[in-house]
Order: structure tokens, then sequence, then C-alpha cells
């Protein structure tokens, strides 16, 4: 299923996680994420097209990729976003995230932001590991906060080698 | 394996994705680019610059939230709108268009703090960064600002960008997917609080917990999805009325309305169309 996996996280958070290496390059002052396309975009539901997904994103592995029944969790960089500084920790079993969280959080305390971020996180999860089933390159009407989430989720999955 | 998809993996085998990630107008906006050939050539990082280059250009022009931008001095009076940047009299143009489009219901010179067009221009931007993309020798391209999209072409050969739209309601799933035509912008009043203004009343008056709004440009998009949270349903029938528009509200209710063009990628179950 990493075609799925891969493609609906994409969908959510805006950002490719077919595995591939991670690569910075492109544009100075521009971080670029080099990716596999999203390998269930093509055709038909998720749960057809995990064969010929993971026949894909197999190929652009990175060499130190660990087998697929592994479970591990890492954090992601400290992003500062509009209301404060987080870190998000995730964890997958082999290609697939099982479960994000928040590793590290400072809103400075504010009834502003804790209020938003009490909203948003949790839902930021939720959409995270949904969008694991969803066939989508994008969402509309995703927040500010999640720029910043996103950003570490990348972060900690490429810790991984998933990203 | 079926014959359709061998097919898909040739075309994902063919198609290269990059994305990029822009800091600019207090969020992340990225840019996702589909080339045949894998790599960015010269051709595209210009043009990947040039996008740049608009965004960034359109946050120092029209940040509200620097006081030394030129909207910001326009706000004070301190210079008026010929003084300005050619930026400001092009936006400003166009959101007077968007305010008469909306039938009042998008109008940044009704917001309480004075002149703001903030809800145009995000997309505006994202517009204009996609469109010097186009032209640049990539097979697809994608602007996501914030939520904002912006689409050219499809991540392969054929198939069109599918974009998710929040549901306002539970945010830990997807209200629905649509297949991107050109743009789609999504306002509401989840995760940032009851900020949208009616321009009728100045103060903040949302009528419905969602509007998106597909169409050709995302500035306009943008702004009659911004005019259509606090329109309710009532607004509707302007965009019924708009050629190559599209909407779709989602009541506090959870009821949704949507005209009869709008590009569902899946069947929404339960609910009618207008």
């Amino acid at each position: 299923m990493i075609g799925a996996t891969a493609a609906g996280l994409v969908g959510v958070l805006s950002f490719h996680t077919t595995p591939a290496r991670l690569t910075i390059g492109g544009l100075s002052g521009t971080s670029a994420t080099r990716t596999s396309p999203p390998t269930s975009v093509a055709a038909g539901p998720p749960s057809g097209q995990g064969g010929s997904g993971a026949g894909t994103a197999t190929t652009s592995l990175p060499p130190t990729s660990p087998s697929s029944s592994t479970t591990r969790t890492a954090a992601g960089a400290q992003v500062n976003y509009n209301f404060g500084i987080l870190s998000v920790s995730v964890t997958v079993s082999g290609k697939k995230i099982t479960k994000i969280g928040i590793a590290s959080l400072n809103d400075g305390g504010n009834f502003r932001s804790q209020s938003i971020d009490q909203q948003s996180i949790p839902i930021l999860e939720q959409q995270a590991l949904q969008a694991q089933s969803a066939n989508i390159q994008g969402v509309s009407g995703a927040s500010y906060t999640s720029a910043g989430f996103a950003q570490s989720l990348q972060s900690a999955l490429s810790k991984l080698h998933v990203a | 394996m079926t014959a359709t998809a061998s097919v898909v993996d040739e075309v994902n085998e063919r198609s290269q994705a990059m994305q990029y990630l822009e800091h600019v107008m207090g969020t992340v906006v990225t840019i996702d680019v589909y080339t045949d050939q894998g790599g960015a050539g010269p051709e595209l990082s210009l043009a990947l610059a040039r996008a740049r280059a608009i965004l960034h250009r359109a946050d120092a022009v029209f940040s509200t939230w620097k006081p030394d931008s030129p909207i910001s001095r326009l706000r004070r009076g301190e210079i008026t709108e010929r003084e300005a940047p050619a930026e400001v009299v092009e936006v400003l143009g166009l959101c007077a268009e968007a305010r008469d489009i909306s039938g009042g219901w998008f109008d940044p010179w009704a917001m309480p703090g004075g002149l703001d067009p903030t809800g145009y221009v995000k997309g505006w931007a994202a517009q204009r960064a996609l469109d010097v993309l186009t032209g640049s020798g990539v097979s697809g391209a994608l602007v996501n600002a914030a939520g904002d999209v912006a689409g050219f072409a499809g991540p392969g050969f054929t198939e069109p960008f599918r974009i998710g739209i929040a549901d306002p309601l539970a945010r830990d799933r997807l209200f629905c997917v649509i297949e991107l035509t050109g743009a789609i912008a999504t306002s509401g009043t989840y995760e940032r609080g009851a900020h949208l203004i009616d321009p009728r009343s100045g103060r903040p008056g949302a009528r419905v917990a969602s509007a998106s709004v597909s169409g050709p440009d995302l500035g306009l998009a943008d702004a009659l999805a911004t005019a259509l949270v606090v329109a309710g349903m009532e607004g509707l029938p302007v965009l019924d009325a708009l050629v190559g528009y599209e909407a779709l509200l989602v009541g506090f209710d959870g009821t949704a309305r949507w005209t009869d063009g709008f590009p569902f990628a899946t069947k929404l179950v339960g609910t009618a169309p207008m």
C-alpha cells in the first residue's frame, strides 16, 4: 500500500512523500523535495493500486531502507509556524504511517495560540492518517498551522527514509 | 496486473514530480511541478525563480501586517493609489470587478480596518505564480497557497489533479474530492476563528461553515469563496450565473448545496444539489 500511503499524505499535507530520497536543491533559498510521482494517482481506488504502486516506488527506495515490517519512530525538526514552534513525531511500520503526534510544542502560552493548537493539531494528525487512503494531490481549506506541521512531518519522514 | 495498471506505471516512470516550498505571505506555499524529462532544466529553473519572485513581491506590496508595505501606507493615507506600485492598481481593479460580480458580498473597501484586499491577493499571487510555470516545458504544475490551489494539466499525461476539500465540521476527514479544473479556493470559519467580515454590516458574519469555489482564476475564486461564506446559500445564484465558476457550500448543520457543474470526483451521499 505504498502508493496509497504516499499519495494520500501528499494530499492533506501537500507533501510528496512517495518513498524517494530527500534532496535539497533547485532554487537558492528554497527547499526542494524531489520525489517520484505519487504512484496511486493515475487510476483506480488505492486498494486496487497497491501492487503497481509498490512496485514503482520500490525502485526509488534508498539502499538503507529497512524491511517492510519494522516499526520505527522519529521526531521531526522544530519548525516555526505562525503561532509558535512545533515538532512532529511520526511512527511508521515499514512504509506505512501508523501514528502521528506532537513531539514538542511551544506556542508562547497565549490563549489564542493554545486555542488554535488545541483545535487544529489533533485534526491535522487525523487528517494525515486519513489521507493515507485518499488519492489526492492537495487539500483546499487547509490551515495556516498545517504548513509548519507538514514541514516537521516531512523532516521526520526523511529521517526514517520514507520521504 | 491489469493492462490499465501497466499504462499507469509507464506514465509514472516518465513523469517526474518535484516540490518546492516557499515561506511567504505568512504561510508556506507549495509548488509542485511535473516534468517528462526528469529534473529541472534552465527554462524551468528560471520559471520557478519568477514564480517565487511573484509570491514574495505580492507579500511585500500587499501585506497588511508590514507597516511599510505599500498597502499599509495606502491604508494610512500616506500615499495615494496613483503613487502605489502598479500591482496595487491592478489588484484593486480586479477587486472592484470581484465586488461587482459577487453582488457586494466581497468588498475590500468595507472592512473594519480600512481597505483590505487580502481576500483576493493570496489567490491572485498563486495564480500568477502558476501562470509563469505553464509555459516552461512542464507537463503539469500545482501551486497550493495554504489551501487555495491553482493547477495546470495534471500529475500524469491525462488525468487531472484531484484535490480534497476539508470538512469544516469534522476536520478528521475530507468532505469530498474534486477533479481540479483550473483553481479551487475554500474559505471558512474553522481554525482561524470567525474572522470573515460581512461587508453589509462590517462585523463578523459567516452564514455557512465553508464555501469552495472552482474556476479558471484563483484570484476570483478566492474572492468569491470569501463572499459566499458571508452570503451563505443565498449567494449561490450569483455563482450559477457566472460562466466557468462553480461553488460548494457546507452549512453549520452539515448540509451541502452546490452549483450544477461543481467538479466532484465522487458523488456525495445524502445531500442534494440546489
